[in-house]
């Protein structure tokens, strides 16, 4: 038999033994405790500090807490729900990824169902009410919300104030841009405005949701259905098209950090931004150059007596079904979520307000903030926390906002080729275009035989 | 010579066999599963039920998936008539000795390829910006009359996808070109001079025939690499999860992931890409008869 065996053979067999007993021998490191997944350091910031002060008290299950970029916790949590691989005990979810997670029948969420044990410790009361709808389905809640980001409109008050302009008399949308008008300025001469009044654009989706959630529009309603061409989404979009294009146009897109928000910022090419509280931290980071130069407002209503604030993002945080310990994982998220220690750090750290209640008597919330002249910016988010929109999960949410985008750029391409001015002119071809959204979306959710009712 | 020694018919094997254990697991496996996939349709983690040819028809009665065709076969096109001649041209000229720092411009223009599509879609996300991207405040600062918040990346969506990909891929395939250019006899370029054949004529009819078998692999190379886009419109266009205004840079691949990892219909988004294999696989087959018969 020897004789038949090559030095090469001999090789490539002692490599492959060696290679795999390394492996074999790499330490695997130890699982114990609860795993707490989030997607953001700063989450992961906070968790670790109510770790720290959880886990001499409880030396037989600590919980370790581990960071993974967006895309990677999605994937990961995702392949745990549908594989069984392993997952963490309790995992935050960004809003944009949570339709994913609601897919298929309840029975199958990866998510265990959290409302019986909110209501036996008597928490509902204790959370602002909208900021648990994104993570409920059919009634049931199956994630604390982490935040409220309510929105306000952020403005440079510098400008404003130079030109002599009293903000409180806007209430309404057409008071704002009828009042701001005077600043929607050239200032070189070379016939092109050099400050917009507004900062969105004919494809900035995540303002167009802030606004048709604000008009009480959206994209799905209570049962899930979507409900794009709802009237209310015709009139809203009818009058942001006009804004967005057109002889009228008085919007622009600039970003919203890195150097070119830095160089726009400066030179006031955009005079407002809608701001939910977390970008009210984030700005304070990017932008420090604009301290003392901005404020916030309420967002001016769609109509007289109307909302003034909507809604931005957000994040949950679950307990997974794979959590051989739920009482004691849900004992730490109460203790993360409710704690004053964390709002307190929430909104130092990232001026993000809490949605547990008993934690808006903080004092910090009150406290002027010179970057934003002295407002209690804490306290303005708060005022308007209650009436955040509701927001309605849906695995088809993606698909939604892709056929919505398309309408609205659609139907400003329509207002810049026929220079239209009047909402009322374009109401017609946006009916049309969202009618079209609306089939489109429709098409591809009865495309599946379960959401159809034709599954055998 | 013939060694002595005979070889065990088990050796090869041996050999083969980390690389087909690999094959098996993650090329042969998933293959055959995503096919299963194909004629399945899930709903969540746990739901499947057999729909047997329903996805593929659904597909055929897809507007959004013919528009992501359409879009990708508009790119392709661009790609082809855009990239493959501008990396020729950079060829011949870096293959002419009398460039001086030929070799310096040949790294240069090579470099790009080595940082991938996701890089570029973030560096040209911000070349394009308005206002502030360096495309519009240059064309600005040379003619007064343009538009510093000229839409590159809402309106001319395929010249911004195409001019992209052209940064990127054009050093690339210079590249190959270079190597065919260098085994190019000299001889025969040299006998054409004497018959009185200009520099045209030496490329039209010594030239480029010697190079076609490069040119046919190129070509390949394209058409195949178009019709997978994916990371650059997902990464230029992420507000709207990749497919752009109006739907205008929605590839197959952007609309199979979106099918997949977002609406979470797996089994659709296996037949969308077992769809798109067939195509690049006739096309393959069409383009190797083609090229076949060219040499015969």
């Amino acid at each position: 038999m020897l004789r038949f065996q090559s030095f090469g053979l001999v090789l490539v067999t002692v490599l492959a033994a060696v290679s795999t007993t390394l492996v074999l021998l790499q330490p695997v490191e130890p699982q114990d405790g609860l795993q707490y997944w989030t997607f953001d350091r700063s989450h992961a910031q906070v968790a670790s500090a109510a770790a720290a002060n959880w886990n001499p008290r409880h030396p037989d299950l600590p919980v370790r807490v581990t960071t993974l970029t967006g895309p990677t916790l999605l994937t990961r949590m995702l392949s745990g729900f549908y594989s069984d691989t392993p997952v963490g005990d309790m995992i935050e979810v960004e809003r944009g990824q949570i339709g994913q997670v609601f897919a298929g029948p309840v029975q199958d969420i990866g998510f265990v169902d959290l409302t019986d044990r909110i209501d036996r410790d008597g928490l509902r009361a204790a959370i602002n009410a909208p900021s648990l709808s994104p993570w409920s389905l059919h009634g049931r809640n199956y994630g604390l919300p982490h935040d409220v980001h309510p929105t306000m409109l952020l403005y440079r008050s510098d400008l404003v104030e130079a030109a002599g302009i009293d903000v409180r008399q806007i209430e309404t949308w057409d008071d704002y841009f009828r009042v701001m008008r005077p600043l929607f300025r050239d200032h070189d001469g070379d016939g092109r405005p050099d400050t917009y009044l507004l900062n969105t654009s004919p494809t900035n989706m995540g303002a167009h949701e802030v606004m048709l959630l604000q008009a009480g529009g959206g994209m799905f309603d209570a049962a899930g259905q979507p409900v794009l061409n709802s009237e209310i989404n015709v009139r809203t979009v009818a009058r942001m098209v006009v804004w967005m294009a057109g002889p009228n146009r008085m919007t622009a897109d600039a970003p919203v950090s890195g150097p070119s928000a830095i160089k726009l910022a400066g030179e006031g090419y955009m005079l407002a931004f809608l701001a939910p509280d977390w970008f009210a931290g984030a700005i304070k980071k990017e932008l420090p150059n604009l301290a003392g130069k901005l404020k916030f407002m309420p967002l001016p209503a769609w109509e007289r007596g109307g909302r003034r604030t909507s809604v931005l993002g957000g994040t949950m945080v679950g307990i997974t079904k794979a959590c051989r310990q739920p009482d004691e994982a849900w004992a730490f998220i109460k203790h993360l979520y409710f704690a004053p220690e964390t709002a307190r750090r929430l909104y130092a750290t990232f001026c993000i307000v809490s949605p547990i209640k008993s934690n808006w008597s903080l004092a910090c919330y009150d406290e002027p903030d010179p970057y934003f002249s002295g407002q209690p910016v804490g306290r303005l988010f708060l005022n308007l926390a209650g009436d955040v929109p509701e927001r309605i999960p849906s695995p088809f949410y993606a698909s939604a906002t892709t056929v919505l985008s398309a309408a609205i750029v659609g139907s400003c391409r329509h207002v810049d080729r026929h220079g239209i001015t009047d909402p009322a002119a374009v109401e017609p071809e946006v009916r049309r275009r969202l009618d079209a959204a609306q089939a489109e979306l429709l098409g591809i959710m009865q495309r599946n035989v379960f959401v159809a009712g034709r599954a055998p | 010579m013939k060694s002595g020694r005979p070889h065990a018919p088990l050796t090869p094997w041996v050999f083969l066999a980390p690389y087909l254990a690999g094959f098996t697991l993650f090329f042969a496996w998933p293959l055959v599963r995503s096919l299963v996939l194909a004629t399945e349709q899930t709903y969540g983690p746990k739901v499947t039920v057999y729909v047997g040819l329903l996805n593929f028809r659904s597909i055929l009665g897809d507007p959004m998936f013919w528009t992501a065709v359409g879009n990708t076969a508009l790119f392709t096109a661009c790609s082809l008539l855009v990239q493959v001649p501008v990396a020729l041209g950079l060829a011949l000229l870096l293959n002419r000795p009398d460039i001086r720092g030929r070799r310096f411009f040949r790294l240069a223009f090579f470099s790009p390829s080595i940082v991938g599509l996701a890089f570029v879609a973030i560096i040209f996300g911000l070349l394009l910006e308005k206002r502030t991207g360096l495309v519009n405040t240059s064309l600005h600062t040379l003619l007064p009359a343009w538009d510093p918040d000229f839409p590159w990346r809402e309106n001319y969506v395929m010249i911004s996808l195409v001019g992209s990909t052209l940064w990127l891929s054009a050093g690339f395939y210079m590249v190959y070109f270079l190597a065919a250019l260098q085994n190019v006899p000299r001889e025969l370029l040299d006998a054409a001079s004497i018959d009185g054949a200009g520099s045209w004529q030496r490329f039209r009819h010594v030239t480029l025939p010697e190079i076609r078998p490069v040119l046919n692999i190129i070509v390949l190379l394209v058409i195949t690499g178009s019709f997978q886009l994916f990371e650059l419109p997902y990464v230029l266009y992420n507000d709207t999860y990749g497919s752009g205004p109006e739907n205008r840079a929605l590839t197959v691949v952007t609309y199979l992931y979106r099918t997949g990892f977002h609406s979470g219909d797996l089994g659709y988004a296996s037949a969308i890409g077992w769809v798109l294999t067939l195509f690049l696989v006739g096309f393959a087959l069409v383009h190797r008869h083609l090229t076949r018969r060219e040499e015969t």
